[in-house]
C-alpha cells in the first residue's frame, strides 16, 4: 500500500482526503493555528499597503510628470529632438493637415485627447523686467484634455487671440497681473525677430517648477503670427490615454494612425520621452517583490516554528500512521496540504482586512504635509500624502509570496515528519 | 588717431559704408605691426579723416530653413557710430540697429522697445544673417586686436595684391584665430578675406565683388559672407552711397532710433 501514485484510479479520492485530514489537524488547536494563521494575515496586509502605497506614489509621479503638460504619448517631427529647433515642424516645412492628424489620433482606442502645440523661445518683458521664456502655442479647448494649464490658473483665464497666460513664477520675477500688457520678442522662422505686445489674460500654477518658471502660453495662431509660421506648421501633438502605465500599447496604435498622414514622424510614450521618470518606476515595482519577500521572510520562521511544534506533538501519530503502511511521502504530505490550507485561511481574512482597509485610505488620503515638503524627481513631482492606489500586482504578489511562505514554512516540519522512525515514536523512545 | 583703409575692418564694414575709413587707435604692440602696413593706413587716413556717410543696401539671406531680403538705409560717422534701419519687408519695416562705440541697440517697432545687446549675445546673428552683433563693434578694433603682418605680396591670376594676415593679441578678446585679407594694389580694393577659428581652419569667407562708383567713389557693391561648412550665405549690395553729408555725433541717439521716418 502507499501513496497515489500505487493506485492512480484512486488518486482523486485518495488526494482529497490527505486534504481532509490536513484540514482536520488545523482543528486540533485552534488557537495556536489562529495565532500562526495571523501572522501571515498580517504579513499580507502589511506587503498589500505597502505595494498600494508605493503604486500610490508612482502613479502620482506618473501623473504629475505626463498630466500637466507633456501627456502620456507625443509626436514630434523625427529630426525634433534633441536640439528642437523651430525648423523642424511636423511634416516638414511644408507642415501637415493639423486636424486630419488629431482625428486619427483621438480615433484610436484608449485616446482621451490630443492637443496641437507650437514652440517657441523668446524674452518676455513687462516694464523694465525681462525674462527668457518658452513661449507654447496651444489650442486651449484641446489643451483641457492633455495638460493642466487650463485647470491650474490662480488668475484670469487661459488665453485668446492677442493675449498670453504666464507661469505664475514667471508673472511675479517680470511683476506682470492678469489685464497688464507684456512684450514679447522671439526669433522667427524666417529669420526676423517676431516681437509684439500681448495682454495677459491668466497666470497658472500647475505645481511643477519648470512650467510655472518658465513657460507662457498663447493661442496657436497667435504665436504662429509672432513666429512667421504657416499655418500647418507645429512642433507637437500630445496625447493623453486612459491607461498611463500602459501607454506604449496605446503609443503603437497612435503610431500607426500618425504614419497614415504624414511620413517621418516620430510617436514616443512617456517611458521614454521621460526616461528618467520611467526608470523609478520600473525600480519601484521591482521593489514590491523584495518588500513582499522580506515581509514574508519574517513571517516564515514564525509559521515554521509553529508547525514544528505541532508536527512534534504528533510525532506517535505519525508512527501509528507509518507503521499501518503510510509511505513517508504521504505523512509529509499532510504536513505541507496544512501549510497550503494555513496560507489559505490567512489569504481569506487577509483579504478581508486590507480590501476594506485599501478602500478607506484611498478615498480619505493621509496628509503629511505638515511634516514632509514635497519633492520632485525626473520633471515631475509627489504631494507628501500618504495614500494608496488600487491595483491587482499588489494582492497578487503578496498572495504568492504568501502561498510560497505556507509552503516552504511546512516544508521542514514535513521532512521530520516523514523521519519519523515508527517503532521509536511507538515506544516513545 | 590713425585711421585705417575700409578694407582693415573686419566685416561689419562692409555693412555699413563701402568705402570708408576705420578709426583705430594704436594701442601697445602696435609696433609689431608692418610697419609697410602702417604707411598704407596713414596713408589714407590722411583721406578719410571725420568721415560721414548714407546709404541704402539690401541684404539677402540665404539659409538652410528660409531666406528673406531685407531693404535698409545706412547712416554712419567714422567707424563708431552707425545707424541702421529697415524699410522691407513691411513685417519688419521700421526695425532699428545703433551701434555707439562698443555698445549695440536693437529697436523693435511692433514691441515698441528698444534692447541693448548683452554680452552674451555679441555672437548671435545680426538681423538672422550671417554676421554677428560682435561685427558691428569689432570692426573698429583691428588694429587694436591685431598684429598685422604682409604674408604676401605680387601677382595673383595676373593682378598685383597685398595678404594680410592678421593674429590677435595675446589677451584680445576675438574669437578667431587668424584674418588673412586679400587686397588688390591698384585702388586698394579688398578681394576677399578668410576668417579662421582657433585650430587653424576656414570658418567663414568674405568675398567683395562689383567695384563700381558710388557717391563718387569706388567700392565694392556687392559683398558675400559664406559660412565654411555650409551652403548658406548672407549678400550684402549698395544701391545708393552718399559721402561728407553733415551729421554729428548727436544724429546717433537711442531717440533717433526709435523714431520712425
Amino acid at each position: 500500500m502507499g501513496g497515489g501514485r500505487a493506485n492512480d484510479g484512486l488518486g482523486l479520492v485518495t488526494n482529497r482526503m490527505w486534504w481532509r485530514i490536513a484540514w482536520r489537524n488545523l482543528g486540533r488547536n485552534r488557537r495556536r493555528t489562529a495565532l500562526t494563521a495571523s501572522a501571515l494575515t498580517f504579513g499580507f496586509v502589511a506587503s498589500v499597503l505597502m505595494i498600494g502605497y508605493m503604486d500610490g506614489m508612482m502613479e502620482e509621479l506618473v501623473s504629475n510628470g505626463t498630466r500637466v503638460a507633456t501627456g502620456q504619448v507625443q509626436i514630434h517631427a523625427e529630426d525634433y529632438e534633441p536640439e528642437r529647433s523651430i525648423h523642424r515642424t511636423l511634416g516638414g516645412r511644408a507642415g501637415l493637415d493639423v486636424g486630419a492628424l488629431l482625428a486619427a489620433v483621438e480615433g484610436q482606442d484608449g485616446v482621451v485627447g490630443a492637443a496641437p502645440r507650437l514652440y517657441g523661445g523668446g524674452l518676455v518683458s513687462s516694464g523694465d523686467e525681462t525674462v527668457g521664456g518658452i513661449l507654447m502655442g496651444i489650442d486651449p479647448v484641446r489643451e483641457a484634455e492633455v495638460s493642466r494649464f487650463g485647470s491650474s490658473l490662480v488668475a484670469g483665464r487661459m488665453p485668446g487671440p492677442g493675449e498670453i497666460a504666464l507661469g505664475e513664477a514667471m508673472a511675479e520675477t517680470v511683476g506682470a497681473q492678469v489685464g497688464d500688457e507684456v512684450v514679447l520678442v522671439a526669433p522667427a522662422a524666417d529669420g526676423s525677430t517676431g516681437n509684439d505686445p500681448f495682454t495677459v489674460s491668466g497666470i497658472f500654477g500647475v505645481g511643477v517648477g519648470a512650467f510655472d518658471d518658465s513657460y507662457a502660453l498663447l493661442e496657436l495662431g497667435t504665436l504662429a503670427q509672432l513666429m512667421a509660421m504657416d499655418p500647418g506648421r507645429i512642433h507637437e501633438v500630445a496625447v493623453s490615454v486612459e491607461r498611463v502605465r500602459e501607454s506604449e500599447v496605446a503609443a503603437d496604435r497612435i503610431r500607426e494612425a500618425a504614419a497614415a498622414i504624414a511620413p517621418g514622424l516620430r510617436t514616443e510614450p512617456w517611458s521614454v520621452l521621460q526616461p528618467q521618470l520611467f526608470f523609478i518606476v520600473t525600480y519601484a515595482d521591482s521593489m514590491n517583490w523584495v518588500v513582499a519577500a522580506f515581509i514574508f521572510g519574517m513571517a516564515a520562521f514564525g509559521v515554521a516554528n509553529a508547525m514544528l511544534l505541532a508536527t512534534f506533538e504528533r510525532r506517535r501519530e505519525f508512527g501509528v500512521a507509518r507503521a499501518l503502511g503510510t509511505s513517508g511521502l504521504s505523512v509529509g504530505r499532510i504536513v505541507v496540504y496544512e501549510g497550503i490550507l494555513l496560507g489559505l485561511l490567512s489569504l481569506g481574512a487577509g483579504l478581508a482586512l486590507a480590501v476594506p482597509l485599501m478602500i478607506y485610505i484611498y478615498e480619505n488620503p493621509i496628509d503629511l504635509s505638515r511634516f514632509i515638503d514635497t519633492w520632485s524627481f525626473g520633471g515631475s513631482a509627489v504631494r507628501p500624502m500618504l495614500t494608496v492606489e488600487y491595483s491587482v500586482v499588489g494582492p497578487l504578489v503578496s498572495a504568492i509570496a504568501l502561498a510560497i511562505t505556507g509552503i516552504v514554512a511546512a516544508l521542514l516540519p514535513a521532512w521530520r515528519a516523514v523521519r519519523v522512525p515508527p517503532a521509536d515514536s511507538l515506544a516513545n523512545r | 588717431m590713425s585711421r585705417l583703409p575700409y578694407t582693415w575692418r573686419g566685416t561689419a564694414y562692409s555693412l555699413f559704408l563701402g568705402a570708408v575709413a576705420v578709426a583705430a587707435q594704436p594701442g601697445p604692440g602696435a609696433a609689431q605691426t608692418d610697419a609697410r602696413v602702417l604707411e598704407i593706413i596713414d596713408e589714407v587716413d590722411r583721406l578719410m579723416r571725420g568721415e560721414s556717410s548714407t546709404g541704402r543696401m539690401r541684404m539677402e539671406i540665404d539659409t538652410e530653413n528660409w531666406s528673406r531680403a531685407l531693404e535698409m538705409r545706412v547712416w554712419s560717422l567714422g567707424t563708431e557710430h552707425s545707424l541702421i534701419r529697415v524699410d522691407s519687408p513691411p513685417r519688419e519695416a521700421g526695425a532699428g540697429t545703433l551701434k555707439v562705440e562698443n555698445e549695440v541697440w536693437q529697436y523693435l517697432p511692433r514691441a515698441d522697445r528698444t534692447i541693448r545687446i548683452p554680452p552674451s549675445m555679441m555672437l548671435g546673428a545680426w538681423m538672422g544673417s550671417h554676421f554677428t552683433n560682435d561685427d558691428l563693434v569689432k570692426e573698429s578694433r583691428i588694429i587694436e586686436d591685431y598684429d598685422i603682418v604682409i604674408s604676401y605680396e605680387g601677382d595673383r591670376d595676373g593682378e598685383e595684391v597685398w595678404e594680410f594676415t592678421m593674429t590677435p593679441k595675446p589677451e584680445a578678446p576675438v574669437i578667431w584665430g587668424r584674418i588673412e585679407q586679400q587686397i588688390r594694389k591698384g585702388d586698394r580694393m579688398p578681394l576677399w578675406a578668410r576668417y579662421y577659428d582657433e585650430d587653424g581652419t576656414v570658418s567663414r569667407t568674405i568675398t567683395f565683388s562689383d567695384f563700381g562708383s558710388l557717391g563718387g567713389r569706388l567700392v565694392p557693391t556687392h559683398t558675400v559672407i559664406q559660412p565654411a561648412d555650409s551652403e548658406e550665405r548672407t549678400v550684402v549690395t549698395y544701391l545708393e552711397l552718399e559721402f561728407d553729408v553733415g551729421l554729428s555725433e548727436d544724429f546717433f541717439s537711442l531717440r533717433n532710433l526709435r523714431a520712425r521716418r
